[in-house]
């Protein structure tokens, strides 16, 4: 009886996700469906997500015609620039945050999230003119710095919240061994901080990966634009005219997205401080 | 020893502290002076201070709409975060229910809006779901045998598109945040809840929500930012430049834009900008009142 109760409960849950799935993922299956068609697919009445006749037409087009490898390269080394500065600074402070008591403590940590909420859009016009007095503009670290310095707090807070988590226990035990600070922090504490490092990195590479607005300002060459910033300027000029192209487009976009998504999802699981404690 | 353990923690949080303060703290502070100059597209190099008169301009100019666009922000962050929170929750909660075997595809899968660049998505939805033409909703209700509807063209109707669409957009960051702090709590605390017959509501809200607090609350707060700042949205879907759709939706971080940057009134910019500001200083205030940290 209950047995049975258990296999009607975890059936409606299966149908209620597979629906939210699906709705999660209409969108992006009718652009795929969209990139599949030729030019005239978008003005199709009918109600099917995918076309009659596929062709990868578009996708070739976007790839020779536009310079979407070299924006390709420019968002990977743009991601990766910030992903080790926001992390490694961001681990760094969290930890002193997390671990040491001090005064003002809590001020510091509020006040942060409050200068976090300055709305990045407004800050805009200062950081241009700065970054045109320091001759930054139109260069890669100078974008890395906006781009870690805006994902910095956020990555302060999110750490610092799993960094509370792990029990002190774990560092005194290595103290006793001789371990330094740093290499503590290194070698105990990151291992373990691991799953919150991996999320954190995530939403920076998200970050950097979906930014337009910083891209387009601040790189003054359709050269070196990443892929949002060339696609934000692609769409600008005319896109409901190559609609499909577009689609083709923001498909290439989001798979390398989609691709790491799943490749991290077993770090998700972070059972890794009760192992430590316990074993 | 305390002083080796401060200046451990200086040298710690130093590099991550002076990015902050160029990147951060640097335009708030030349924002704040230039809201105090004339700066504009003719005084660009020679601007003067003239004290408060671009704060009394924003302020008798957003007499016309400035009020209602506060109300649009704040009826825009509550309803959002209200349903965005509660939604994540069940349905994180739905993810870790034991015997669920292909719950990480379901999570997979469902990290499709959110792995889709903001921008993009909002591009996707406002020409494939809610166009028109091309909208898949409208071609839906024709194949239904009903009217077009044009979902931008009118406030109320624009402003539950937007709402769909950012929960749409932001619903997964909060599964995967609430996911993983339910991973985290230790299993054997519901144990002795079990064993006293507490029943789902009693298990959950005695147990979970508390330990989930702590986790989640600057998650909670920073997408309530978010969502009160958020542009893309609404600036894309309904005021792309060239494609006006025919809402007049505003939030206040529409109107400033509207108001300051494309009349190129950097010193008008700048003091709305600071207004701004000032007034999410006071609606984080508020919002950090319930939470307790340590």
């Amino acid at each position: 009886m209950k047995k049975a109760k258990k296999t009607l409960q975890l059936t409606a849950l299966h149908i209620f996700y597979v629906l939210l799935c699906f709705v999660g993922m209409v969108p992006v299956l009718y652009a795929f469906g969209l990139s599949l068609s030729g030019s005239g697919g978008a003005l199709s009445s009918d109600l099917s997500l995918f076309p009659d006749n596929p062709t990868f037409e578009n996708y070739y087009r976007i790839i020779v015609e536009e310079p979407f490898l070299l924006w390709f390269k420019n968002s990977i080394v743009l991601s990766a620039g910030t992903m080790f500065v926001a992390i490694s600074f961001g681990v760094l402070a969290a930890y002193a945050f997390s671990r040491y008591r001090f005064k003002g403590r809590r001020t510091v940590l509020n006040l942060l999230l409050l200068l976090n909420a300055f709305p990045q859009i407004l800050s805009m016009f200062a950081l241009f003119r700065l970054f045109k007095n320091m001759g930054l503009l139109n260069s890669k670290p100078g974008l890395i710095f906006i781009y870690a310095g805006s994902m910095c707090i956020f990555s302060i807070w999110n750490l610092k919240g799993y960094f509370d988590t792990i029990p002190v226990e774990i560092e005194e035990a290595s103290k006793i061994d001789g371990a330094s600070d740093f290499k503590m922090l290194v070698k105990i504490i990151m291992p373990l901080a691991m799953p919150a490092i991996i999320v954190t990195s995530v939403m920076v590479l998200i970050f950097v990966w979906n930014e337009y607005l910083f891209a387009t300002t601040f790189m003054l060459s359709e050269n070196s634009y990443t892929l949002a910033g060339g696609l934000y300027q692609l769409q600008a000029d005319d896109y409901s005219r190559s609609w499909p192209l577009f689609s083709a487009a923001a498909i290439m976009v989001s798979l390398p997205i989609l691709v790491i998504f799943f490749c991290i999802q077993k770090y998700m699981v972070s059972g890794l401080t009760a192992g430590g404690v316990k074993g | 020893m305390k002083k080796r353990k401060n200046l451990i923690l200086w040298m710690q949080s130093m590099p991550a502290m002076v990015l902050i303060g160029v990147i951060i703290i640097f335009p708030v502070l030349y924002t704040g002076y230039i809201s105090l100059t004339n700066m504009n597209l003719y005084h660009w190099f020679d601007f003067e201070v003239i004290g408060l008169s671009n704060y009394a301009r924003a302020l008798t100019k957003v007499d016309s709409g400035f009020l209602s666009a506060l109300f649009t922000t704040i009826l825009w962050t509550v309803f959002n975060m209200v349903i965005q929170v509660s939604a994540a929750f069940f349905i994180a909660l739905g993810l870790n229910t034991e015997g669920l075997k292909i719950g990480r595809i379901y999570k997979t899968l469902l990290m499709f809006p959110w792995a889709m660049p903001s921008y993009i998505s909002i591009l996707l939805w406002r020409v494939g779901i809610f166009n028109t033409e091309f909208g898949l909703i409208n071609k839906i209700l024709v194949s239904l045998g009903f009217d077009k509807v044009n979902f931008l063209s009118k406030n109320v109707p624009a402003f539950l598109s937007c709402m769909v669409l950012n929960l749409w957009m932001a619903l997964p960051f909060m599964i995967m945040t609430i996911d993983g702090a339910l991973q985290s709590i230790d299993k054997s605390s519901y144990e002795s809840t079990e064993l006293e017959g507490a029943g789902f509501w009693a298990k959950h809200f005695y147990i979970t929500i508390p330990a989930l607090r702590v986790v989640v609350a600057p998650a909670v707060i920073m997408t309530t930012f978010t969502t009160f700042k958020q542009f893309d949205i609404i600036y894309l879907l309904t005021m792309q430049k060239g494609a006006l759709s025919g809402a007049s939706l505003q939030t206040i971080i529409t109107y400033a834009h509207q108001n300051a940057f494309v009349s190129n009134n950097y010193g008008l910019s700048s003091a709305v900008s600071i207004i701004i500001f000032g007034i999410i200083i006071l609606f984080s205030l508020w919002t950090n009142r319930g939470v307790k940290e340590d």
